[in-house]
């Protein structure tokens, strides 16, 4: 098999957007409320739902499924936030406790999403056609994904830097008490941080269901290479998990590649994310960058 | 369903009692200790893919069994080493996700595992195969013997100064430290203990299914295991006990359900909308489960409880 340089880093950049979209809202909440929240699979999942809202006709309006699955999943996260995570939180539950509370959110809205669309998989009816651009195999879904991951990421520069919202959310990050007595109001940014998080993560899911199918473990499904990317940043790290994607993406997509050449199986994809991981861990743990 | 009822009686006291193990491993590991395993799946996936591979060669059903538990053992403790020394949430995620990798490992290696096609196991009582009833009843009678043993261990763990130190890790780490513990080898003991435990639960699983294949593995199994600790009592054996019978029975009730009755939802969707949130309400409103930790049973312990008595 020849080994196409362009289309593989093409393919990676592609992965890369996806799992910056979809890990934005993790390490934003993780970094809030201090614990990772497994639930964010379906964050991803219910946004690609709500994009199929506009997506089960050939005409559909693409945007419009964008929209519906940013909207979407920010109303889901601000459920989940008032009515599961901060009364626990209030409740000062241990660590594991909310861990183990957003499994079981994240079975309850799973099988709510498997009881509303059923099981099997589904398919946006919009089809993207694949053209040759100098060689390269490219679908103008491909190159919206990208985009929208990159001005999102330039925007969320802006906003965390410039503006006073963004600040604030980087102060509770940082410094939770040193931010309370500055006067911010703690709850209100939070819930904010969650729902915008969380709509990213839905675009994160309109955008995977365009490309592959719609399926109730698609958020699942990526949420191993998700975590590993919010690790290896550093958790509430927006610099480090941009790193972090791109790392991934590229080890990802060029280890596919050498699977394939030593005959081994592409299920392997998800070990490299695994890998990574560790490897964090074990050298370290803070991952890439503070803020 | 199976249309003898004894049969199908003997067949839930087994998975009873398999949960149950499973349950004790993780009050040893998480009630008693701290640790919150996520990856339980994992290791009750390495003792059964183990077990079934050792008795296809012919080894003894004890040595099988064993040699399970032993790998899932020392996988527990490899896996969970790197993240030992960082917060508790970091063991969660390596757990977690080495749980799904370890399954997708599976389904990819055709060659000795089958694959997603999974692998047959040969029975181990073939004196009684021939007989349902009898077979039914000697895998009660294994995994009775197997959870009997375990809980006793533990029961006794606990009480011992080991497992107080446990208690004081679960507790306040650093304090452990201070008074000169190595709290990270307690949790890798722990956690090898723990995969142990559930690897003996695969081993004794893979026996009485006599087929394996990677979808019986799924995360879903860890997430079992959590509410009926949580649900029954962490630190409490009985507890976990107590939570596995109850996680059954709801289980079982939901598939009769759907045979029998006419929902506008489906069963199985609706029994885990109802998990997810019954476990929500539990962690809200009751984290100490219905039992509540067990107390002390030490010698000392007796001694000044009875002194309080006569006060």
């Amino acid at each position: 098999m020849e080994i196409d340089l362009g289309q593989i880093i093409l393919n990676s950049l592609i992965t890369s957007s996806l799992y910056l979209l979809a890990g934005t809202g993790l390490t934003l909440t993780y970094a809030l409320s201090h614990f990772p929240n497994f639930a964010h699979a379906e964050f991803i999942t219910f946004g690609a739902y709500a994009g199929y809202l506009f997506m089960d006709r050939p005409d559909g309006s693409f945007p419009a499924a964008l929209g519906s699955g940013f909207v979407g999943a920010g109303i889901l996260s601000a459920l989940s936030y008032l009515l599961v995570f901060r009364p626990l939180t209030q409740r000062r539950a241990s660590l594991v406790h909310v861990m183990i509370a957003s499994i079981g959110l994240g079975y309850a809205v799973r099988h709510a999403i498997g009881e509303t669309w059923t099981w099997g998989a589904l398919s946006y009816q919009v089809i993207w056609s694949p053209y040759e651009i100098a060689g390269l195999r490219v679908t103008a879904l491909w190159l919206y994904l990208i985009l929208t991951a990159g001005t999102i990421a330039l925007i969320l520069h802006f906003f965390l830097t410039r503006t006073r919202l963004g600040k604030a959310i980087r102060a509770i990050a940082t410094n939770p008490e040193l931010a309370r007595v500055t006067g911010i109001n703690q709850h209100q940014v939070t819930l904010l941080a969650w729902i915008l998080g969380a709509s990213l993560a839905g675009l994160a899911g309109v955008f995977r269901a365009a490309d592959t199918r719609l399926f109730p473990m698609l958020g699942w499904d990526i949420l191993l290479p998700v975590f590993a990317v919010t690790v290896l940043g550093g958790i509430g790290s927006f610099y480090g998990l941009i790193a972090a994607s791109l790392i991934l993406g590229f080890a990802e997509n060029f280890g596919v590649v050498f699977l394939t050449r030593a005959g081994l199986s592409t299920e392997y994809r998800m070990m490299i994310a695994f890998l990574v991981l560790i490897v964090v861990l074990i050298v370290r743990p803070k991952g890439l960058a503070r803020w | 369903m199976a249309a003898d009822p004894l049969i199908y009686v003997l067949d839930m006291l087994v998975f009873i009692g398999i949960f149950s193990l499973l349950a004790i491993s993780l009050n040893l590991e998480y009630g008693f200790t701290g640790l919150g395993n996520f990856g339980k799946v994992a290791f009750f996936m390495a003792g059964a893919y183990t077990y079934a591979l050792m008795i296809e060669t012919g080894a003894p059903i004890l040595v099988s069994l064993l040699g399970g538990a032993t790998v899932a053992g020392l996988l527990g403790g490899l896996v969970s080493l790197p993240a030992l020394r960082l917060r508790e949430d970091y063991l969660a995620i390596v757990t977690l996700s080495f749980g799904e990798i370890l399954r997708l490992f599976v389904k990819a290696q055709e060659g000795f595992t089958g694959g997603v096609h999974g692998i047959q196991v040969p029975a181990a009582f073939t004196a009684f195969v021939a007989s349902p009833r009898l077979f039914g009843l000697a895998n009660v009678v294994l995994v009775y013997l197997v959870a009997g043993v375990a809980f006793l261990f533990v029961q006794a763990l606990i009480n011992t100064p080991y497992g107080r130190v446990l208690r004081a890790i679960r507790e306040d780490d650093v304090a452990v430290q201070v008074l000169g513990k190595n709290p990270v080898l307690y949790k890798v003991q722990v956690l090898v203990a723990g995969s142990f435990l559930a690897g003996l639960a695969g081993g004794a699983f893979a026996q009485y299914m006599r087929f394996i294949d990677p979808y019986m593995f799924l995360p879903l199994v860890t997430f079992y295991v959590w509410i009926a600790l949580i649900l029954g009592g962490p630190a409490n054996n009985w507890g976990a006990v107590l939570g596995a019978l109850v996680v059954e029975i709801f289980n079982r009730g939901t598939r009769i359900a759907k045979d029998y009755l006419v929902l506008p939802v489906d069963p199985n969707n609706l029994q885990f909308i109802m998990f997810g949130v019954l476990i929500i309400l539990l962690l809200l409103y009751r984290p100490q489960g219905i039992l509540g930790e067990s107390r002390l049973r030490t010698p000392a312990f007796r001694r000044w409880e009875h002194g309080a008595a006569d006060r």
